[in-house]
């Protein structure tokens, strides 16, 4: 990689920042639940649809920086549609592999945020 | 003031020579004759004090107390037993609150404003929730100022306790301390003044502001970490029950029970942190060797020009007064569309470092609203040029996030 793909505020994630995906509240949800990082105040709520065992909708919304916003849009794309089977294996690793760039720990909790609001709303799964 | 040559003074300083420290508000850089004082005495003359009569420990032990000396000298207490060590400015109001609140009565009403940190609030929320107290606060006016007639409004007869910052953390505002302690010791009121800011940028004296308890940090007057001072009327001090139970602050301890030790001990339960107050009294020589008058010179035009620098940026939202004799060096801002930890990160790699996020005070920035901020907090050995630097670098990040 380039300096410039391993930039956090590479062009791509800029981009997710000022238009997230799945930015909003879902119609008809089944479950949602809300994060936030005391060291920022950022905050994020998700809401899913699931049935038959899989998410068919999912939403976020809330404020954050660019990075917890990025995870967010990344994340949600990368939900919908998985089986509540493969969610509760998610490790943090996946929130970081989305993002593509190394985070130095300072940050990670910006990442992170969007999968704390997940174990949230599943906590029976996750 | 050679602010080039004070900065030598300032090993960081010297090993980071491009950056821009400008994170004042949470902690100062320490000078070496600082860092030398507690070096030494961990080297040389470790020991307990008040404890051993063994000669080191003896030495230690008025090395201690001489700082107490110190202390009062600075900030003008009229006894030495008005001066308590602390492990910080939490710390110290902390055993303010918890002492006062032992004579309060339920419904009794506690006064704060919305500028308050963190540890003015979380303590006595903690303690109203349990014995049943009310908490008011006193709004911001729109200039950044305490909308004093609002304060004037909320102080009546059951407001028991007045808990004041001296220089907001995050707007810079120089509060009217004076003219509130005089209102509220009308109602009867004590008034707590924290002084965590304005430490390190004004001369402070406890007998001309007629306050009844003063806190500060060590950390954010060029001193070290982990050490604080409370300042107490005497008489109040006598009356206050302690926070931090534990060895030291007792006159008797016997199985039907324990008497307490007259201040200062009384709220020094624990081994002391003695290098850290032998680095408080090399911090208190190092400012009163600058002296006020130089220090406040050259922060006043810092103040000036960054107020000018920092309103030159469009888009920039300015917080806290706008007139430079209402405030110190302390400016936070926020940049619509730049998240501050994305703002503060972008700067670091212009070899910035400023603060991003709410400051330990949410409250102040709900009143906005906003969800945090980024803040430049300037000292002594700050220059123009760092300013500069900033305004450059923030001319950077919008492009970056508004192309």
């Amino acid at each position: 990689m380039t300096d410039v793909d391993r930039d956090i505020y590479r062009e791509e994630i800029l981009e997710h920042y000022r238009h997230p995906q799945n930015f909003g509240a879902v119609k008809k949800k089944t479950h949602s639940a809300s994060a936030s990082n005391p060291l920022c105040g950022d905050n994020i709520t998700l809401e899913l649809r699931v049935k038959a065992g899989k998410v068919e909708d999912v939403g976020f919304t809330g404020a954050g920086c660019a990075l917890s916003t990025a995870s967010a849009s990344l994340f949600t794309e990368w939900l919908r549609g998985k089986s509540l089977k493969q969610i509760g294996k998610i490790k943090d690793e996946q929130l970081f592999r989305l993002i593509e760039v190394p985070i130095t720990p300072v940050r990670h909790q910006c990442v992170l945020l969007p999968l704390h609001a997940l174990k949230r709303s599943l906590p029976q799964i996750t | 003031m050679n602010v080039n040559s004070l900065r030598k003074q300032f090993p960081i300083l010297v090993k980071h020579r491009k950056l821009a420290y400008l994170d004042n508000a949470a902690t100062s850089q320490k000078p070496k004759v600082v860092i030398d004082a507690m070096d030494a005495f961990y080297r040389h003359e470790n020991a307990p004090v008040h404890r051993s009569v063994y000669k080191l420990a003896a030495n230690a032990t008025e090395k201690y107390e001489h700082v107490r000396d110190q202390t009062r000298g600075f900030i003008n207490a009229k006894h030495r037993e008005e001066i308590v060590f602390t492990a910080g400015t939490t710390a110290s109001i902390n055993t303010v609150v918890n002492g006062i609140a032992r004579s309060l009565k339920k419904g009794d009403r506690i006064l704060l404003t919305e500028m308050e940190h963190h540890s003015m609030i979380v303590p006595w929320q903690a303690l109203a929730k349990w014995r049943g107290f009310k908490i008011d606060f006193a709004p911001l006016a729109s200039d950044g100022r305490l909308d004093m007639a609002a304060f004037k409004r909320i102080l009546s007869k059951r407001t028991k306790f007045v808990g004041i910052t001296h220089i907001s953390n995050v707007l810079g505002t120089v509060n009217p301390v004076r003219e509130i302690i005089r209102r509220a010791h009308r109602v009867g009121a004590l008034v707590l003044v924290d002084a965590a800011q304005s430490a390190a940028h004004m001369p402070l004296d406890v007998r001309l502001l007629d306050c009844d308890f003063l806190v500060f940090s060590g950390h954010k007057i060029y001193g070290p970490n982990g050490v604080g001072v409370l300042y107490g009327k005497l008489p109040l001090l006598k009356r206050l029950s302690p926070f931090i139970y534990g060895g030291h602050m007792i006159e008797k301890v016997a199985k039907e029970g324990t008497t307490y030790a007259e201040p200062p001990a009384r709220f020094e339960g624990g081994t002391q942190p003695v290098a850290e107050v032998i680095g408080l009294g090399a911090a208190i020589t190092f400012l009163q060797k600058f002296g006020w008058k130089s220090i406040r010179k050259h922060e006043e035009e810092l103040t000036a020009y960054a107020l000018a620098a920092l309103g030159s940026v469009s888009g920039l939202m300015l917080l806290g007064p706008r007139n430079a004799k209402d405030r110190a060096p302390i400016f936070s801002f926020a940049i619509p569309g730049v998240h501050p930890h994305d703002g503060s990160a972008l700067l670091d790699r212009e070899g910035i470092a400023v603060r991003g996020g709410h400051h330990c005070t949410q409250i102040l920035h709900e009143s906005f609203p906003l969800a945090g901020s980024m803040r430049a907090s300037l000292g002594l050995y700050n220059t123009k040029e760092e300013i500069d630097r900033l305004v450059q670098a923030l001319h950077k990040v919008q492009k970056k996030f508004h192309d």
